[in-house]
């Protein structure tokens, strides 16, 4: 439960069956239930709170403020059509909230005092005047904050729902209560306008996170990395900025000695301003990230950013998924396998085998008309596989042997060359073996009479 | 004995309905093999794509590629190798007709959990063309996944695994077991969804290299006589 000035201003359902109510204070608490855990209330904190998940909204519409009494108020209008109506809309801010680890009340109505009194009413949603004013009539009058202080003469009179302020008389209400319960209340039935100031995304990101414990699992990491990611996501649709390379710092326990933070770096190959493909991304690195100390805090910074390119959609897409899906394929396979595991053919126009065949990572730009140019202009004989190491072959009879006798079934192909950093002089054969299996055997022409020897090279697949 | 309610063509009842005797009807499509006798073998007349394929191999390089080839050379979308146990070449790829540019090589790791992954990820995302996977152990549930997993896309799916396991059950509609014979391939049909084949069928498949010897009857340059160079050349 939380303590503000020594009084009870929330607390869980279980303190609340132990007989736990708001406004008791610390001693009572403690009488009721002692094992229960006391916080004081932390308004920086909350802050700080209010500010992640406004910037994890900007991803829905660039009007956004924060209203009375941790509300923030979200200007959709322009937003529905894009994120599919309200309906997606409201399960995708639900959604994003969920993922940074709030729970939420959501309003939705065509004022903003509208939906804010909807919120704090508990939730629910209008979209057409009337029945806003329906919904509105039976929530309690306290919610307006500047009636508060009235409450004791409303309840008097029998005034408890809003729909019977709406009624009183307007210059009674505005002589005994002021002018700031009539602009509210205009303002809730959309009779005069509301100005707000919106919350503008700053020019550079950086999300900090305290974790609550010491965490030394992946998982537990990747949830609390989901939450930066909501807020950095927000702050790119802001600055219709895109990302190339995000980095996440791993803070350790400051220990006996200061350990540098762990540094987890995610580059992309096509900019981002999506969260499902860097969860992913981020989800295998930190998989494979060996944790030197338990970690205790972490800070997501963006390391590469440049202008937003709308997608450009075909009007026939491609049957196999476009290029994007492709980049993205090779980043995910990159991401958990390393770069030297995933690799493209970048052949080289050399006779020599070992030379000739080189492959590269796949992130690489290798362009097509360079592969077809280094590409012999007719096929040659060369089989499918090759080893990283010919294999010195034992003779028996005179014949080469490799787990059978290989009977030899063409002519010998020379190749030499190599004269500038690595010659070699050899006789290639295709052989046969008793298994119905070709290899690819070569002889060393050069070599004295004792090296003789035959060498398996590769197989034709 | 006559029937009440003779159905003669199960097949035009339901798709998925056939006599134990005939071929059965692929539900995908298929990618013609490229060898006629092969073809009219198979279920659907080809390769199924979208369903996982297993090639049973007598031993790596048996022949795996020169049976694959005509299929992936009509690909047009990448092809992704999965942990082949020697490097690819791709001198002899292209000269079985293979686009180089196509071909994606992914290495081992060493752990066969990788390449499993590594597969799944590639057949989910549906932007490859063809995906080979060599594997030696892998478990029925592993095999159940990777088969689910190709259902989801349009890919050709071929997992190339030692002989020894045919012996053990597998959830892939088409199991083919490869080994060398005298002049090309013979391929058992372990499994299929058509009636049993007991003799295996022969495919005529050489080293496309062994039929031409093109490199061998080239011309050799003529050496040079002692009158045929120029003077001005040697002065």
């Amino acid at each position: 439960m939380v303590l503000e000035q020594d009084g009870v201003i929330a607390l869980s359902g279980l303190a609340h069956d132990c007989g736990v109510r708001p406004g008791m204070r610390r001693g009572g608490v403690m009488m009721m239930a002692p094992q229960a855990l006391l916080h004081e209330r932390a308004l920086l904190k909350e802050a700080d709170a209010m500010n992640a998940v406004a910037m994890a909204m900007l991803q829905f519409t660039p009007l956004v403020t924060e209203g009375e009494e941790a509300s923030l108020l979200l200007d959709i209008g322009a937003s529905l059509r894009l994120f599919g109506g309200i309906r997606q809309l409201c399960r995708r801010v639900l959604d994003s909230l969920h993922a940074l680890g709030f729970s939420a009340k959501l309003g939705v109505a065509p004022t903003a005092r509208g939906a804010w009194l909807l919120a704090h009413g508990g939730g629910g949603g209008s979209l057409t005047i009337e029945s806003m004013l329906r919904k509105l009539e039976v929530l309690p009058a306290s919610l307006l904050p500047p009636v508060r202080p009235f409450l004791p003469w409303l309840t008097g009179i029998g005034c408890l729902t809003l729909g019977e302020l709406f009624s009183l008389p307007r210059p009674g209400l505005k002589r005994r209560c002021g002018s700031a319960v009539l602009d509210m209340l205009d303002a809730a039935r959309g009779d005069k306008p509301e100005l707000f100031e919106w919350i503008e995304a700053p020019p550079s990101f950086s999300g900090k996170l305290e974790l609550f414990g010491r965490i030394e699992n992946a998982d537990l990491l990747l949830a609390g990395a989901c939450r930066l990611l909501q807020q950095l996501i927000g702050w790119l649709c802001a600055r219709q900025f895109a990302v190339t390379g995000i980095c996440l710092l791993l803070e350790h326990e400051r220990g006996r000695q200061a350990r540098p933070p762990t540094p987890v770096e995610v580059m992309l190959a096509e900019p981002a301003w999506r969260d499902e493909h860097m969860v992913r991304l981020l989800k295998e690195r930190l998989g494979k990230v060996e944790l030197i100390a338990p970690v205790i805090g972490m800070r997501l910074e963006t390391l590469k950013v440049e202008a937003m390119a709308p997608l450009s959609d075909s009007l026939f897409p491609d049957p196999g998924g476009s290029k994007e899906d492709r980049q993205r394929l090779f980043e995910v396979l990159v991401a958990r396998l390393g770069a030297d595991k995933v690799l493209q053919p970048a052949p080289r126009a050399d006779y020599r085998p070992e030379y000739a065949n080189v492959w590269v990572p796949v992130q690489l730009k290798v362009r097509a008309a360079d592969v077809k140019a280094q590409m012999p202009p007719r096929p040659l004989p060369r089989p499918v596989w090759i080893l990283d190491k010919p294999i010195a072959l034992l003779t028996r009879d005179h014949r080469p042997f490799y787990t059978s006798p290989l009977q030899i079934v063409t002519a010998a192909e020379r190749i030499e060359g190599g004269w500038w950093n690595d010659v070699q002089t050899r006789d290639y054969f295709i052989a046969e073996g008793e298994d119905h299996a070709h290899y690819w055997l070569f002889k060393e022409r050069l070599a004295s009479e004792e090296d003789q020897r035959w060498y398996l090279h590769g197989l034709f697949g | 004995m006559a029937r009440s309610d003779p159905i003669t063509a199960p097949e035009a009842v339901h798709p998925s309905l056939w006599f134990a005797s005939q071929l059965a009807r692929s539900t995908t499509r298929c990618i013609d093999t490229g060898y006629a006798a092969l073809s009219a073998q198979l279920p659907g007349g080809g390769w199924p794509t979208g369903n996982l394929v297993e090639l049973l191999l007598q031993q790596n390089g048996i022949g795996e590629m020169r049976l694959l080839h005509p299929a992936l050379a009509g690909l047009k979308r990448p092809i992704m190798l999965l942990q082949p146990p020697q490097v690819p070449q791709l001198l002899g790829l292209s000269a079985l007709g293979v686009q180089p540019s196509q071909l994606v090589w992914v290495k081992g790791t060493g752990r066969s959990a990788d390449g499993q992954w590594a597969a799944e990820q590639a057949l989910r995302s549906g932007c490859c063309g063809a995906v080979l996977l060599w594997d030696k152990h892998v478990r029925g549930e592993a095999l159940r996944r990777l088969h689910l997993a190709a259902q989801a896309s349009d890919t050709l799916f071929c997992m190339l695994r030692p002989i020894q396991e045919a012996r053990d059950a597998s959830p892939a509609p088409l199991r083919l077991a490869v080994r060398g014979a005298a002049g090309g391939l013979q391929l058992e049909f372990i499994k299929r969804r058509g009636p049993q084949r007991d003799e295996p069928l022969f495919l005529p498949l050489l080293p496309s290299m062994l039929l031409r010897n093109a490199f061998v009857d080239r011309p050799a340059p003529g050496p040079a006589s002692a009158g045929s160079i120029l003077p001005a050349l040697v002065g």
